[in-house]
């Protein structure tokens, strides 16, 4: 039998609106499969494929303890608690919690954000700590969140808070080691692209995932030594109580390698609270950051100039008038009295400016500083000591300094001759220091360097061993010199360091300038020098300073110098000499 | 589904076959005729994708037990990162110094060396 649908049946009429529902079908799958493909497709994986970004961990900064590395500066996970005021329940208990487990830091006002009702994200407290967050959570308070993040931590407190800087609320590093080395503490974020389900999680299924591990920031380990720091810091602060002055530095640092132990700033700030730091200019490492004309202090950079060169040597003489005469102008020494045929080592113990300006003059002509001369000392002062130019420490915000050059219209006699004994010139206390070492360590200029090492994640530590970067002076100029400032610190002082030892340096008293012209009643006062053994084993300079401050070396500056170095001798643990 | 051997054996030379040519045949007795094939491969089919969607749920099952393994690590790391900052608190200079048992101590005399 054979069946035929009459025409305009039913059954035709079904038929034919079954096949135009078909045919709607067909066309809008067509549409949704195949044209719409590629739409449909990026909007499935917005929902379903998460790209997630495996936050790298900044690098921690150590400090020695002898020979020990110490976390100095830590990341720790704490907490951002919120609230969705539009859901919360039971008010009095998440306020009674919150303030109870969070205590400091809560916000005061709890009540009055969870009554704004029409807002869906309310801080109630910061820099919760993950104890305490767990004890909020274990409360189960409806409508209670949680932000998790990485703040910088400082044990130590206050301690070498220049030195190291801090990191800004976006995670970047200002300042000190955190600036200099950002990029090398910051690490590399990882990514996980992966499909995830309704709760975020990672599933594996799908043939797009990515999982591109984090590298954290590496592990930095400082020269800075938190007992040497620790005591600088002390004997500055004393030193600055004593003599009345606001600000003071100290810098001590090995003059074999030229690693830095210490670097003290006073005042100083704490860097877990640099948002509460009214005056900028406290995050300024003066050591570095600071140029001024550093006095007398230069006094033992001319005499190895003029050794060096073969025109002095230390009891070569001249005839001190205590007034010399360069150009138009007259020099004159600050102490006077010390007249008739002396030495050049007579002038280094007296700090007598004439010494130094007869010194640049044999360099000349020897009566005159001409342009030769200048040019030897410019040579020696710029390229070898490195004076007036960025020494490259590890740390941000590095200043050059000036040493004006004798192709300069202002590089004339006059200036060079205020040069010889440290005025004309601006230079920092980290080129100061690195300058005397390489004149008390045989004669080899080291880059000053902050960075002792790196912690491998396993643990290794990969010490960096530092070499000379040149060499300025010979090894005979270089004893010669050491053995000057020995003497010319035993001349008046010898008995305030522990006997037995190597103690060496020079005082400076520097003028400060106020509107163009040199002041009166405001000097700055410095002493470098050196202790030891047979061979120095430390430097130390040391700076202070105050507005409307008549500060000297010898008084002011010398006894925090000859604090830290006794301190140095028994920590360094140094015999004396037979 | 049993199957009935048919032997018809008939001579190489009568039925002029070829050299190594199978000599006997067994026929199956039930016939399957295309619906029955179209079942087959159907419930073959949903087997493999019942066995497909069995691995996949399995290996989601793993994902979620590695996702809670990575939290606990996570977990135990940060706590571990906040004992290392509690230990470093309690071992720095400041805390020392400000301890009972370093104020009960007297300054430390200066290292005196004997000469030989």
């Amino acid at each position: 039998m054979r069946l035929e649908l009459q025409k305009g049946s039913r059954s035709r009429i079904l038929a034919g609106l079954v096949l135009v529902i078909m045919a709607i079908f067909v066309v809008r799958l067509f549409y949704l499969q195949v044209l719409q493909h590629d739409y449909y497709v990026s909007q499935a994986d917005s929902e379903q494929v998460k790209r997630l970004t495996i936050p790298a961990k900044r690098g921690l900064i150590y400090a020695l303890d002898g020979s020990k590395p110490v976390q100095l500066v830590m990341n720790e996970t704490v907490y951002t608690v919120f609230a969705d005021p539009a859901i919360t329940e039971d008010e009095s208990k998440i306020i009674d919690t919150i303030r109870k487990v969070a205590g400091g830091s809560a916000r005061a006002d709890l009540q009055d954000l969870l009554d704004k009702k029409e807002s869906r994200y309310q801080i109630l407290a910061t820099k919760v700590t993950r104890t305490q967050a767990e004890k909020i959570k274990a409360e189960r308070l409806k409508g209670i969140g949680f932000q998790e993040e990485s703040q910088r931590v400082y044990p130590e407190g206050s301690l070498a808070a220049q030195t190291l800087g801090f990191v800004d609320f976006e995670g970047n590093g200002k300042y000190g080691v955190e600036g200099a080395l950002n990029d090398r503490l910051l690490g590399e974020d990882g990514l996980l692209q992966t499909v995830t389900d309704v709760s975020d999680v990672p599933l594996t299924i799908g043939d797009r995932n990515v999982k591109q591990p984090a590298v954290d920031g590496d592990n930095v380990v400082l020269s800075i030594d938190r007992n040497v720091q620790s005591y600088a810091q002390q004997a500055l602060a004393a030193g600055l109580e004593r003599t009345g002055a606001t600000n003071g530095s100290v810098l001590v640092m090995d003059p074999q390698t030229g690693k830095i132990m210490a670097m003290a700033n006073l005042p100083t700030y704490n860097p877990a609270e640099f948002n509460k730091v009214e005056d900028g200019a406290l995050f300024n490492n003066n050591i570095i950051s600071a140029p001024y004309e550093p006095g007398s202090v230069i006094k033992t950079l001319t005499v190895s100039t003029g050794i060096e060169k073969g025109v002095i040597t230390p009891q070569s003489t001249y005839n001190n008038t205590d007034y010399i005469k360069v150009d138009d102008r007259v020099i004159s020494n600050a102490t006077k009295g010390q007249t008739g045929t002396i030495t050049i080592q007579h002038a280094l113990n007296w700090s007598l400016n004439t010494g130094m300006v007869t010194v640049a003059q044999r360099l000349g002509d020897g009566t005159t500083i001409t342009r030769g001369a200048r040019d030897t000392m410019y040579d020696y002062f710029y390229n070898k000591f490195g004076l007036g130019q960025y020494t490259g420490v590890e740390l941000d915000g590095e200043s050059s300094g000036e040493v004006v050059s004798p192709e300069d219209a202002e590089g004339n006699a006059v200036r060079y001759s205020n040069m010889s004994f440290g005025q004309g010139m601006n230079v920092t206390m980290i080129q100061v220091a690195s300058a005397f070492s390489s004149i008390i360590n045989g004669g080899n200029y080291y880059k000053p360097t902050v960075i002792d090492g790196v912690l491998a994640p396993n643990g290794t530590y990969e010490k960096v061993t530092t070499k000379p970067v040149r060499s300025v002076i010979s090894k005979s100029t270089s004893d010669q010199v050491k053995e000057m400032t020995r003497v010319a610190r035993g001349a008046f002082y010898s008995r305030v360091d522990k006997p037995g030892y190597l103690i060496g340096g020079k005082t400076g008293t520097s003028e400060t300038i106020e509107n163009g012209r040199y002041v009166d009643n405001q000097t700055i006062g410095s002493n470098v020098g050196y202790g030891g053994t047979e061979e120095a084993r430390y430097v130390i300079m040391v700076q202070v300073s105050g507005k409307d401050k008549s500060l000297q070396g010898a008084r002011d500056a010398l006894p925090i110098f000859t604090d830290v170095s006794n301190w140095m001798i028994d920590y360094l643990k140094l015999q004396p000499r037979g | 589904m049993s199957y009935q051997p048919m032997t018809q054996f008939s001579s190489r030379r009568q039925q002029s076959w070829s050299r190594n040519q199978n000599t006997v045949a067994f026929i199956s007795s039930v016939k399957l005729g295309p619906v029955a094939h179209t079942v087959l491969v159907a419930l073959m089919i949903t087997v493999l994708g019942l066995i497909y969607l069995t691995q996949a749920t399995r290996a989601t099952s793993y994902d979620y037990e590695s996702q809670k393994i990575d939290s606990q690590i996570a977990e135990l790391n940060t706590k571990k990162s906040d004992l290392e900052v509690e230990n470093a608190r309690l071992t720095a200079l400041e805390t020392v110094k400000n301890s009972s048992v370093a104020r009960e101590m007297t300054t430390a005399s200066s290292t005196q060396y004997v000469r030989q």
